[in-house]
């Protein structure tokens, strides 16, 4: 460590560059580890497991305009000829579509209106006996819905009163794990918590609740209606192009529209995630771009600087190592002065942004792997200066000034 | 102790070749203190920086100490340079982000001396050329007779067999030339053998002997103590 003294005093002589890469290299560890933080946030968030297979499910609109339809008939007609589609395994009209970004929620109590009692809130998708097997989520415990249990209703004049919901909805509400075969109450309706369904997430990916999902075995009769099919893997493609000519083959009266594939909303619904994450991921790029070419640049400046000083150095015995090792010495000081203020900066900056974009507190490891790679990437831009500087020859010492 | 045979050094480029050294045969005992002069471009300095390993020779033979130079790999003779050879260069070439005691302790730290050894040495030698009150100056901070004692001195602190001068006076005035002239003079009575290459014929009338170099050849003149002996161009020396 001794050696870092006279290259810390002989930087410190003339410190103008030095500092200035101190700066960038703090500002550039600063951000590193917040952008590659909120980076693996994002991929974590985008990667996470939806319980769903999205890539065969779609979903489309139906309006019925037609005067004379008579709309619950003609919705189990529908059904029946959409279940009947070669590939499609099964189909359901629902409320809300799964990973659509955009849906229902509501809070269901222990005890009914206008008692007070424990509430948590959950999405909730409402369809017939069919649901469970069209979405393709596990049933864990209890039982399924049975055409009995399945409420048919022009509104909320009647509803169901059985439910399926994840675990982690039931736990909430029962913490001690007994949910299964109790009731709970949405106002004042009662609904008995019949089975425990695998986990899968509502429409929203960035709930807080995104996990709170129960199934109701109801359906209202409406012009306007949503229709989720999975099909069997590989062949959505197909029954995407026969259920406009299927339907409308039924009944003409009517429109069909936005036959989107799930995943499809699901790539609409993080669009700015991904955007945020790509964003960062060019501006860590760039940082990191730009410092290594100020470490290098400094580096070049400083070999051209010192073309006599090296020379001498090799008249007086230096050899081409030691030429490096003085190069690579010279940048570990002012990468680690430069870490040292990033790291406080790095605080400073997740400080700033837990408290005004809600971020969680960055992760100290994110901070151990930025300073390791700007240390890295340091050593990497100056070895090529630094070689250049072993090419100095000795001779250059007795040269005419 | 140094034995130069039949060494020469080419230059070439595209166009030109120049021979700097031709047939150059060269021999120096231990003590001696030798002064080598000649006109500008005679390859003065090229023998300078040869006997200094600054760079490579093409032919020929030249020996330090017994040690074959021709066959050592840089690193090597990087080891014998920092070893043997102490260098006082013309513009001084001290490191001008350094202090007085770490330009000096440059060639000391590169031998792998240990701390405590470098300071006693580097703190003797700057005594010994009167500037040991300095240490923690930087080199603008001097006058350039100064400069040039730091120089001697970092020269001195490798304790040396050889001292090698490239024009030690050159950038000097008479007053500051005449002390570091005597300063060298003790250093030569102190057992070290010195080669000094000088445009001044005053100074080289110093030294015990005067090697002339011309085109690339040696055109001896001997001093010993006052008696001068001619010898013919490119003879044995």
């Amino acid at each position: 460590m001794s050696e870092l003294k006279p290259i810390f005093n002989a930087l410190w002589r003339s410190k103008t560059g030095a500092l200035l890469l101190i700066v960038q290299i703090a500002v550039t560890l600063a951000i590193v580890s917040n952008a590659a933080f909120i980076i693996h946030d994002r991929v974590s968030f985008l990667n996470q497991d939806t319980g769903l297979k999205a890539e065969d499910l779609f979903r489309f609109n139906l309006y019925t305009f037609g005067k004379n339809v008579d709309i619950a008939k003609q919705q189990e007609i529908d059904e029946t000829l959409l279940r009947a589609i070669p590939g499609v395994a099964d189909a359901v009209v629902i409320n809300q579509v799964p990973l659509s970004g955009s849906g229902d929620s509501t809070n269901f109590h222990l005890k009914p209106t206008p008692q007070q009692s424990r509430g948590a809130r959950a999405a909730f998708f409402m369809a017939d006996e069919n649901l469970l097997n069209t979405l393709d989520v596990k049933l864990e415990d209890g039982r399924n819905f049975e055409a009995a249990d399945v409420v048919y209703s022009q509104g909320f004049d009647k509803t169901a009163n059985v439910l399926l919901a994840t675990r982690s909805y039931v736990n909430e509400l029962f913490p001690d794990g007994d949910g299964l075969g109790q009731t709970i109450y949405l106002g004042d309706n009662p609904f008995k918590i019949i089975g425990i369904i695998a986990p899968m997430k509502g429409p929203w990916l960035d709930d807080e609740q995104a996990d709170n999902v129960a199934l109701i075995p109801q359906v209202m009769a409406a012009p306007f209606k949503r229709v989720l099919i999975r099909t069997e893997p590989g062949r959505r493609g197909e029954v995407m192009q026969q259920v406009e000519k299927v339907l409308l083959a039924s009944e003409s009266e009517r429109v069909v529209s936005r036959i989107t594939g799930v995943d499809k909303l699901l790539l609409e619904q993080t669009s700015q995630d991904r955007l945020m994450k790509n964003m960062l991921l060019v501006l860590i790029t760039v940082l990191l771009l730009v410092t290594a070419l100020g470490i290098c640049g400094l580096a070049l400046f400083n070999v051209g600087r010192r073309t006599r000083q090296i020379g001498t150095r090799r008249a007086l015995g230096a050899k081409k190592s030691d030429i490096v090792r003085y190069f690579l010495l010279e940048n570990t000081l002012v990468s680690l002065i430069g870490i040292v203020l990033g790291v406080g900066l790095a605080l400073a900056m997740s400080d700033v942004l837990m408290r005004h974009y809600s971020l969680p507190r960055l992760d100290n490891w994110f901070i151990l792997y930025s300073l390791a790679g700007i240390y890295v990437m340091g050593v990497l831009a100056v070895y090529w200066p630094a070689q250049r500087a072993t090419l100095i020859s000795p001779s250059i010492a007795t040269r005419s000034v | 102790m140094l034995s130069m045979t039949n060494i020469s050094k080419v230059y070439r480029s595209e166009m030109v070749q120049t021979n700097a050294l031709r047939d150059f045969n060269f021999q120096v005992n231990e003590g001696e203190f030798i002064a080598v002069t000649g006109p500008s471009g005679s390859g003065k300095t090229t023998f300078l920086n040869i006997a200094g390993m600054l760079e490579t020779y093409t032919g020929g033979t030249y020996q330090l100490d017994g040690i074959d130079v021709g066959r050592l790999s840089d690193n090597g003779r990087a080891e014998l340079r920092n070893q043997k050879i102490g260098f006082i260069f013309q513009g001084f070439n001290l490191i001008p982000d350094l202090n007085l005691y770490e330009n000096v302790e440059v060639p000391l730290r590169y031998r792998g001396i240990k701390a405590a050894e470098r300071k006693r040495r580097i703190e003797r030698c700057l005594e010994q050329v009167g500037l040991g009150a300095r240490a923690k100056h930087v080199p603008a901070q001097l006058s350039g007779g100064q400069q040039q004692r730091v120089a001697i001195a970092r020269a001195l602190a490798g304790e040396p067999r050889f001292l090698l001068a490239d024009e030690p006076t050159g950038n000097l005035d008479s007053l500051m030339a005449r002390q570091v002239m005597e300063l060298l003079e003790n250093i030569n009575k102190d057992g070290a053998t010195i080669i000094m290459v000088t445009h001044d014929p005053e100074l080289a009338r110093r030294a015990q002997r005067n090697i002339q170099v011309v085109d690339g050849q040696i055109c001896d003149f001997k001093l010993y103590q006052g008696g001068l002996e001619k010898q013919r161009a490119g003879a044995e020396v």
